[in-house]
């Protein structure tokens, strides 16, 4: 029996892991190697250059610009998605008339690409008809004309707040499923023994909703991380870099400048970044299901 | 039962959140409808300052300009060509790798599914030179070929999380049973288990087929000519040809969205189930 078993399993996962070996594990570890040379993407030939380029990294302002600005980003991410999913979740759990409809239009730009999500908002950022400024022209009285997405001092807000709209659908979501879980005889009863709206959301729905703030939150400071389509089509990381992210510049050294072994080298600070939040992540689930089983 | 008791939350005021939900609602649906609305009017009413009121006449001649250019028809076959292999075969892996997770455990296999799930938090750029180099040295770039491959491979971690977790819900018994009436374990998958799970393979399916559809640095990566490029990547080309026809661009975006908006609209309970779950079991 045990080697019946054996060989389905060598049968059955051979094909999913071979595939996942070879285009997700095996290129990781090659960013690692490829890190450590000076290979510009055409040529055979590079060498290697030991730690040269992560000495680079340290002294490259675009990285550093870069990094302030991803830095931005997952904050804001924990904060405009997270706050407005939940309060999003909040009013739709009240049983309100059309609850099912208001949810669609709500996670509706979940189902957008975010190169289109892009182009909406650069329609709106738009100095001249953009609906922003038309807005603003309306009502102040006077022409307003400010170009959101070409002023260094508002370009990573614009795209981050282009970014939330589509980010809150799912914050919403995952607040909603957790919700669903919270026993309504407990709010009740907190009721009846004279807790005040404020009282209950604060000392019982707030708490018991930590496992799914945890997942919201990490979620949304991952995909943050991740953001690069949106970027690419509102801003291109300009105007004079303002915008860039550490996924944009990386995409900037390796497939604009050809600098690949410089591209790789930011890919690996990336990717423990990226460790360092799953991990993060994984903990914070773990204690959580400890807490509240 | 629930329904007839009003469940005591904490908003006393109905009237109050169904304003408020109205407000943000509209405010929502606001850029949404801007799109729309840019698609049904001319390019001169639009540089005027009238897109976002409501239209006079309906111009159609923005959809007549994208669905008659032959480079759209391009776009959509290659994004189809492109969409439809990687979700199926990603499903495929997953359904196979997530049923030895379920249901022949072995030492270490809860770690190696572990590592797999977390290949879908990762951010694309961690392995995307070392790809490059491998499709170029095939003669892979500039096709289709390595958008499939890569977005089979990224679509596992998801496919596999899914398929195990679904798995995992059909009773042992039933396994057991068609081993001693000698069904191999291939027959238990293919005609026992996966019939059962035709729930997750259409949650899967949507989340998949949105997700490809929509992608945006593969195809920029992987191919160059403009008669290998997808839809996503099209609607960027396009935007040099139309740099000032804000209607035609508008139409194009309304196009291109069209599948994924239908898929939403029609599986729209499938389509929350996955992300919630892809989420909270993650």
């Amino acid at each position: 029996m045990e080697q019946h078993n054996r060989f389905w399993r060598i049968a059955l996962l051979s094909l999913p892991l071979g595939v996942f070996g070879l285009f997700v594990i095996w290129p990781l570890f090659s960013s690692f190697y490829y890190s450590f040379t000076d290979w510009n993407g055409f040529d055979a030939n590079y060498s290697y250059v030991g730690f040269d380029n992560f000495a680079k990294i340290a002294t490259d302002r675009l990285f550093l610009q870069a990094a302030v600005n991803t830095t931005i980003w997952m904050i804001a991410a924990i904060v405009l998605p997270t706050a407005l999913g939940l309060m999003l979740a909040l009013l739709l759990d009240s049983r309100v008339a059309g609850a099912r409809v208001f949810k669609s239009i709500f996670y509706l730009p979940i189902c957008l690409s975010a190169v289109i999500v892009g182009q909406i908002w650069t329609w709106i950022y738009q100095p001249d008809w953009g609906l922003l400024n038309t807005v603003i022209t309306q009502v102040t009285g006077e022409k307003f004309k400010y170009a959101w997405l070409a002023k260094p001092d508002t370009a990573l807000w614009s795209v981050i707040v282009a970014w939330s709209w589509q980010q809150t659908g799912l914050s919403m979501v995952i607040y909603l499923a957790g919700l669903t879980a919270i026993p309504g005889d407990l709010l009740e009863v907190c009721e009846i023994e004279g807790a005040s709206p404020w009282q209950r959301f604060r000392r019982v729905v707030l708490p018991l909703l930590a496992p799914s703030t945890v997942v919201v939150v990490a979620l949304s400071v991952i995909n943050s991380l991740k953001g690069f389509d949106i970027l690419y089509i509102m801003t291109g990381g300009g105007p004079f870099n303002s915008s860039d992210t550490l996924a944009m510049h990386m995409y900037n050294e390796s497939f604009k400048k050809y600098l690949m072994g410089y591209g790789s080298a930011i890919s690996v600070v990336l990717f423990l970044i990226a460790l360092a939040i799953i991990g993060l992540y994984f903990r914070q689930l773990r204690k959580v299901d400890r807490i509240y089983g | 039962m629930a329904d007839t008791l009003p469940r005591t939350r904490f908003n006393p005021w109905p009237a109050t959140v169904f304003t408020v939900l109205c407000v943000l609602a509209v405010l929502f649906l606001l850029p949404t409808v801007g799109v729309l609305l840019s698609s049904i009017k001319t390019t001169r009413e639009i540089s005027m300052g009238q897109l976002w009121s409501a239209p006079a006449s309906l111009f159609l001649g923005n959809f007549t300009e994208v669905l008659g250019n032959p480079a759209v028809h391009r776009y959509f076959l290659n994004t189809l060509l492109v969409t439809l292999p990687a979700t199926a075969v990603s499903i495929t892996l997953g359904a196979l790798a997530g049923y030895v997770f379920a249901k022949l455990p072995f030492r270490g296999s809860n770690a190696l599914f572990l590592v797999i799930v977390a290949g879908m938090f990762f951010p694309p750029q961690v392995i995307l030179v070392p790809l490059f180099r491998l499709f170029n040295g095939l003669g892979l770039i500039d096709t289709l070929w390595p958008v499939i491959i890569v977005h089979s491979a990224l679509g596992l971690p998801i496919c596999v999380l899914m398929m195990r977790n679904f798995f995992a819900t059909v009773p042992n018994a039933l396994r057991e049973a068609a081993i001693m009436e000698g069904a191999s374990e291939w027959q238990v998958l293919t005609r026992v288990v996966l019939p059962l799970s035709l729930p997750a393979l259409a949650v899967l399916a949507t989340l998949q087929f949105t997700w490809i559809w929509n992608d945006f640095l593969w195809p920029l990566i992987f191919t160059q000519s403009d008669t290998k490029r997808t839809i996503m990547i099209g609607i960027v080309n396009l935007k040099g040809q139309y740099s000032v026809a804000w209607g035609v661009q508008g139409a194009l975006s309304l196009v291109a969205s069209l599948p994924t908006l239908l898929v939403f609209l029609f599986f729209q309970r499938f389509f929350i189930k996955g992300m919630t779950m892809g989420a909270v079991k993650g």
